[in-house]
């Protein structure tokens, strides 16, 4: 079901309208599903559309194997603004919707905004966020959380996404989607992929299995078939110290030889930096250890120091030792 | 006077991003304090960098003159790309550098210069001011914000510094990353200064902070003092209850009919609302007091701030 959930006045024209999806049954457990939350994060909302168009088919029972058991509650665009102007933030005010967090209800439009999301999944018991990588780069499929307790690998483990990365605690995180949702007690985690601007529809498709895993997992969705599964994906937990970044050391054109969300060796090369005006080759990117590859440089435009890609290794984690850590 | 890059990173098309600090320092045994003048981490915000930049001519005579006891640094342009193309946030990587300040869990360039720039300034000043114009909407008088926790430390400092007002209001969590809060939490004193409006320079607003900020040089002792200064304004010391922010009621066109600095009675008209379907509402002071924030800006959203008015105590 569609809902118009609040309405704001724009200074010139029709208003904005920011709408909830809900499925399923209001008494029990909820899921909250969030994408939209910067403009360009267009993944998170073709996997929200997606999702809707599922769970429209298994309520009209066009789906005869699934039941929908629990509730799912869904907002797919949030920074309307943003996503009208084709941008990351919302040009009026400028501000970082996901630093707009717990919001404010008599606020400006993305405080109001912020403050409507939390007013409206605060009783979820699960919430997923779904987004894409920062400016300028891809994320191959994995899930971020603030928090690595047993419920959160629980969620992890349900969702059966190989790559679990904990985020260093930062300041910035106080005022995040994902930070006051835990506040509310809500287990959350981030899904990440692909770059801004663009949608990866295979990738699109591995989170949407994902989270279809997670709901018959959680007993959200039930599934009359008894369809054993011999994927064994167990997830591996990435604590921050596991992060190794590849700098360039060069400012010029990077391109890239790799693909993210593949395993990388040592002394692989990832790419090199053309210099604008010769061409020639300023630089070769090497791997200075090995890893699973999890963030990579899309926009080949770089400077001097910047991160060009984001290596997990799992060398200095004593949990990979331990096999009930797994 | 010596400057020294404190950060610099090549760009794809020649010349590098730099981040310059300039010294000042007295020739003989150093009595004064160590204070930093930081300014233009938001590209949009000119007023600041005047104010350096007037300063450093003085600073240059004094330092001639053998006038100063301690240092002064000087970091006119925090964000030099974003001041070159007139925005509040470094343009290429759209990120608020001062958002960017402590603890982070990504590596980007935003995140190095943010840290590059606390460390100097950790490890070369006593005390820190940082000058910020207000955003593209609203024209701020000048005035020193001070968070709660700080207030003890902070307001006897604020209050040479010449400005109409200080505002004393409550921590919040989005305050932790920028760089004042950082530097208050290392227990390094640091004034955020808000005058003016972006992209506009106020030249009496930047006239009474460099008065200011040379009153503060001398009364902490880095700079040498005549004699007293008499002209320093007493600013009015507000707490978070003293202040009436005027939200507007929807969104439209604001059209003002006051000024900043006005004393405003109750019931005071400060402006008219125009919405989309073309209705006119007035809006109307709801307390008495000295008016300290305006909105220039015309067009606005629903609950942006119209008005801030420091309430008059009645007695
Ligand atoms: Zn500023």
């Amino acid at each position: 079901m569609k809902e118009k959930v609040l309405t704001l006045p724009t200074p010139f024209g029709a208003p904005l309208e920011l709408y909830k999806n809900t499925w399923g049954n209001p008494n029990n457990e909820a899921l909250a599903l969030v994408s939209g939350l910067h403009g360009d994060h267009l993944q998170g909302i073709h996997l929200n559309l997606q999702l809707a168009q599922f769970l429209d088919s298994v309520v009209e029972g066009s789906h005869p194997d699934y039941t929908l058991k629990g509730q799912v509650i869904s907002f797919p665009v949030v920074n309307l603004n943003a996503i009208q102007c084709g941008s990351r933030l919302a040009p009026a005010d400028g501000m970082d919707m996901n630093l707009a967090f717990p919001g404010n209800p008599q606020g400006e439009t993305t405080e109001a905004l912020a403050s409507a999301i939390i007013t409206h999944t605060a009783e979820c018991y699960w919430g997923l966020i779904l987004q894409s990588a920062p400016p300028h780069y891809e994320d191959a499929p994995h899930i971020q959380t603030l928090q690595l307790d047993s419920s959160t690998k629980k969620l992890c483990r349900n969702l059966k996404l190989e790559t679990v990365r904990q985020l260093k605690p930062s300041p910035a995180h106080k005022v995040t989607l994902a930070y006051q949702w835990q506040q509310h007690d809500i287990l959350t985690a981030i899904l990440s992929s692909g770059s801004p601007r663009t949608v990866n529809i295979q990738q699109c498709e591995t989170l949407f299995q994902s989270i279809i895993h997670f709901m018959k997992a959680e007993g959200i969705l039930k599934d009359r078939r008894k369809i054993k599964t011999n994927t064994t994906t167990k997830p591996h937990f990435y604590p921050p110290e596991n992060d190794v970044s590849i700098f360039a050391n060069t400012a010029g054109m990077f391109l890239k030889e790799v693909k993210v969300g593949t395993p990388i060796e040592k002394g692989q090369t990832i790419g090199e930096i053309r210099d604008l005006y010769s061409g020639k080759r300023l630089e070769e990117i090497i791997a200075p250890t090995e890893g699973f590859l999890l963030t990579l440089r899309q926009y080949p435009i770089v400077y001097e120091k910047e991160p060009l890609a984001t290596l997990l290794t799992a060398k200095k984690s004593w949990r990979n030792i331990l096999p009930w850590s797994k | 006077m010596q400057s020294q890059c404190i950060f610099a990173t090549q760009t794809p098309v020649g010349p590098p991003v730099e981040i310059i600090r300039h010294s000042f320092s007295a020739n003989a045994k150093k009595t004064g304090k160590r204070v930093s003048l930081v300014t233009g981490l938001h590209g949009d915000e000119l007023e600041g960098l005047y104010i350096c930049h007037r300063l450093m001519g003085i600073l240059k005579e004094r330092e001639a003159q053998n006038a100063l006891q301690g240092e002064v640094h000087v970091y006119p342009a925090a964000n030099p790309q974003a001041l070159d193309s007139g925005t509040r946030l470094w343009p290429f990587f759209s990120v608020d550098i001062n958002r960017t300040f402590g603890e982070n869990n990504t590596h980007s360039l935003a995140t190095d210069l943010s840290k590059a720039l606390l460390a100097d300034l950790k490890s070369n000043s006593d005390l820190v001011v940082d000058f910020h114009a207000s955003n593209l909407q609203l024209m701020e008088l000048p005035q020193i914000r001070i968070i709660k926790d700080f207030e003890k430390k902070l307001v006897p400092l604020a209050q040479l510094c010449n400005v109409d007002l200080i505002w004393v209001h409550p921590h919040a969590d989005i305050f932790e990353s920028t760089l004042g809060t950082n530097l208050n939490q290392a227990k390094i004193p640091t004034l955020v200064i808000e005058a003016g409006i972006c992209l506009r320079i106020n030249k009496t607003y930047c006239e009474q902070i460099i008065l200011g900020i040379l009153n503060l040089l001398e009364q902490t002792g880095t700079l040498q003092c005549t004699e007293p200064r008499t002209d320093i304004k007493n600013p009015k010391l507000l707490q978070p209850h003293q202040v009436a922010m005027v939200q507007s009621p929807n969104a439209g066109l604001f059209v003002k009919s006051v000024e900043i600095g006005q004393a405003l009675q109750k019931g005071d008209k400060i402006g008219d609302l125009i919405d989309s379907s073309q209705k006119q509402k007035e809006i109307i002071a709801p307390c008495s007091g000295l008016l300290f924030t305006l909105r220039e800006y015309p067009t606005t959203g629903q609950g942006a701030p119209l008005a801030r008015i420091a309430i008059e105590e009645t007695s």
